[in-house]
């Protein structure tokens, strides 16, 4: 800049002094906007931040001592959670169960087996609509084929198929990219050692892609606990007298369901009613 | 000699059987596979179906005819009247809002983290992002019930219409929306902008142009496809929101009394979750079909957003 100057005021006539000025101003404006925009944007980041650090704060602070407490995760009695992690863990245990062999086969069709054409654009436009379904929406398939058409009433066996229809898109296209990942070399090494493609995929690409299968387990595993308006209409809000068996058909809630059942209390009346009814006619 | 051919016969034999029986395995794994894949087609399918014939059915009932024109639920009433357009119109308000609002803020915050912020910005931010992108709503919409709904009340009493309830309604919904789908928005934001290859940002550089030059004129316009894609996710996510929204919405099944004005945004108001999540449950006959016509409205409009998506990410040029 200031070589600039010299140069400019040293040597030259006055329309190229003139040139350089006018350029030294447009510098100067394009930097002013510059330190502008990048400021705007940094603040804008900032306050993002500031959001989300000021949430997980509030959180830990008034979380933490009851998680430290053991009375918070009691049987019964007011205030204590105990049924409900059961609950969640049940939930998420079982649909696991069921999701990770069903996901895990329509990915290796996909990846392994099918040929690009019109099935697979189905299947794979089928999976972003599911995957962009409300998850209340779901909740009301739910209640109509699980509970009632299949008559499994408001049931934990309802709401783990509930939860299977949540997650299989979101696992499936996981488990895709994790198989995706697994070289073409290794493949083709395995079916040239004269393996059949199920051998070859069962010793050769499972293993190798087994990281990528956690992940994810992992972040389905993510999903299947925060949910709860998938699961209203189907497990239902209330809990039985003892939640601790593994029994299938009875009524139960969750964590999150309990949350949002205490945090309505004056409405929830009606739903717990609707609960023990429904609950009442299995 | 004989002894020996005997042999390699059995040796043939137990091979071809394994060969036959390997293959045999194949092809049940195969059909395993194939019948899996379809099911996802399955369960889309019956979703549309099923939210569709029962909803559909709701106007066998004549008084449903005014579904979609008029305002007035009352299917309690000597003469019921079915009219969801204030739940739609609930739904609508709060999604856009919040979307105006994500926006511009999700794509300052992807351009910081990929085009200027120090490694330790990224390395910090990521993981918080990931994890409110897995965020219970509940969790969110609890701390909107216990944190912003008081803050709101304080804030908003004097344009509210009762000053008692400013805190609940569109306003704070809107609030809650925004966090929901902010880091949706930016993650998404920030694969496309990433997709986005160096050489675009070293072209417009070698050109002479500042950094706030390359991204304006280089960097969004490559990433347009994808930025768009992620604002339709979010809104996606948002119109879909049931828990969060709901606890802060407190509405009933009107939309407040006389015209609309600022004050609508303060007190309890409705959407089309809120709807179904209080009345499903007791209904019965052509106001619970009413309630499966109202999650019909929504997968319509979730489809549409994701055909919308899908169009949108199939001009992209950089993937």
């Amino acid at each position: 800049m200031s070589a600039q100057q010299q140069i400019s005021t040293t040597q030259g006539t006055p329309e190229d002094r003139q040139r350089v000025d006018a350029l030294q101003r447009l510098t100067r404006r394009l930097h002013v906007r510059n330190n502008i925009a990048s400021a705007i944007l940094a603040i804008a980041t900032g306050l993002g931040a500031l959001l989300f650090f000021v949430i997980i704060i509030k959180l830990l602070v008034d979380g933490v001592p009851y998680i430290i407490n053991p009375n918070f995760y009691g049987a019964d009695g007011t205030g204590v959670v105990g049924p409900q992690i059961f609950n969640t863990l049940y939930l998420l245990v079982f649909s696991e169960i069921i999701l990770i062999p069903i996901a895990l086969s329509a990915a290796i069709y996909l990846v392994e087996y099918a040929r690009q054409g019109p099935l697979v654009t189905i299947i794979h436009f089928a999976a972003e609509t599911l995957a962009g379904v409300p998850s209340l929406v779901l909740g009301l398939f739910g209640y109509l084929v699980f509970s009632s058409v299949l008559g499994f009433g408001l049931s934990r066996l309802s709401g783990i198929l509930t939860l299977l229809c949540l997650n299989f898109p979101v696992a499936l296209r996981l488990f895709e990219d994790a198989l995706v990942s697994v070289a073409r070399e290794q493949r083709e090494g395995g079916l040239a050692l004269g393996s059949s493609k199920w051998h070859m995929i069962r010793t050769v690409v499972l293993p190798s892609a087994l990281p990528g299968i956690i992940t994810g387990v992992v972040l389905s595993a993510g999903k299947v606990i925060a949910e709860a308006a998938a699961l209203i209409f189907t497990v239902g809000s209330a809990n039985p007298s003892n939640v601790y068996t593994l029994n299938p058909m009875i009524s139960t809630d969750n964590l999150t369901i309990h949350i949002w059942f205490l945090k309505t209390v004056a409405r929830s009346v009606r739903i717990r009613m609707f609960t023990r009814s429904i609950y009442d006619q299995y | 000699m004989a002894a020996n051919s005997v042999n390699a016969e059995a040796v043939k034999d137990t091979r071809s059987k394994r060969t036959r029986r390997s293959r045999f395995s194949d092809q049940v794994a195969h059909g395993v596979f194939l019948v899996c894949a379809i099911l996802i087609v399955a369960i889309i399918f019956g979703i549309f179906i099923f939210l569709g014939f029962n909803g559909l059915r709701m106007f066998q009932d004549p008084a449903a005819k005014n579904f979609f024109t008029s305002t007035n639920w009352a299917p309690t009433d000597d003469v019921p009247s079915y009219g969801a357009l204030g739940f739609i119109l609930g739904s609508v308000v709060t999604t856009l809002l919040s979307t105006i609002i994500v926006t511009p803020l999700a794509f300052a915050m992807a351009l910081y983290m990929t085009e200027m912020a120090p490694r330790w910005v990224n390395t910090l931010l990521r993981p918080v992002l990931e994890v409110f992108t897995g965020m219970p709503s509940v969790v969110i919409g609890f701390l909107g019930l216990i944190v912003l709904v008081p803050w709101l009340t304080k804030l908003a009493a004097p344009i509210a219409p009762s000053a008692a309830n400013a805190g609940v309604g569109w306003g704070a919904a809107t609030v809650i929306l925004v966090i929901m789908i902010l880091p949706t928005v930016v993650s998404v934001s920030i694969d496309a902008l990433n997709a986005v290859p160096e050489s675009v940002r070293e072209a417009s550089l070698a050109l002479g142009s500042t950094r706030w030059q390359m991204m304006k004129n280089a960097v969004l316009p490559a990433a347009s496809a994808g930025l768009a894609t992620a604002v339709v996710l979010g809104m996606t996510r948002a119109i879909g929101e049931a828990l969060a929204v709901g606890m802060v919405l407190q509405g009933d099944t009107h939309l407040p009394d006389g015209p609309f004005s600022l004050g609508w945004f303060f007190q309890p108001n409705i959407n089309i979750t809120n709807a179904i999540l209080n009345y499903f449950s007791e209904a019965s006959g052509t106001e619970r079909n009413g309630y499966f016509m109202l999650g019909f409205v929504l997968l319509i409009i979730s489809f549409l957003f994701i055909c919308l998506s899908r169009y949108i990410a199939s001009r992209s040029v950089y993937k």
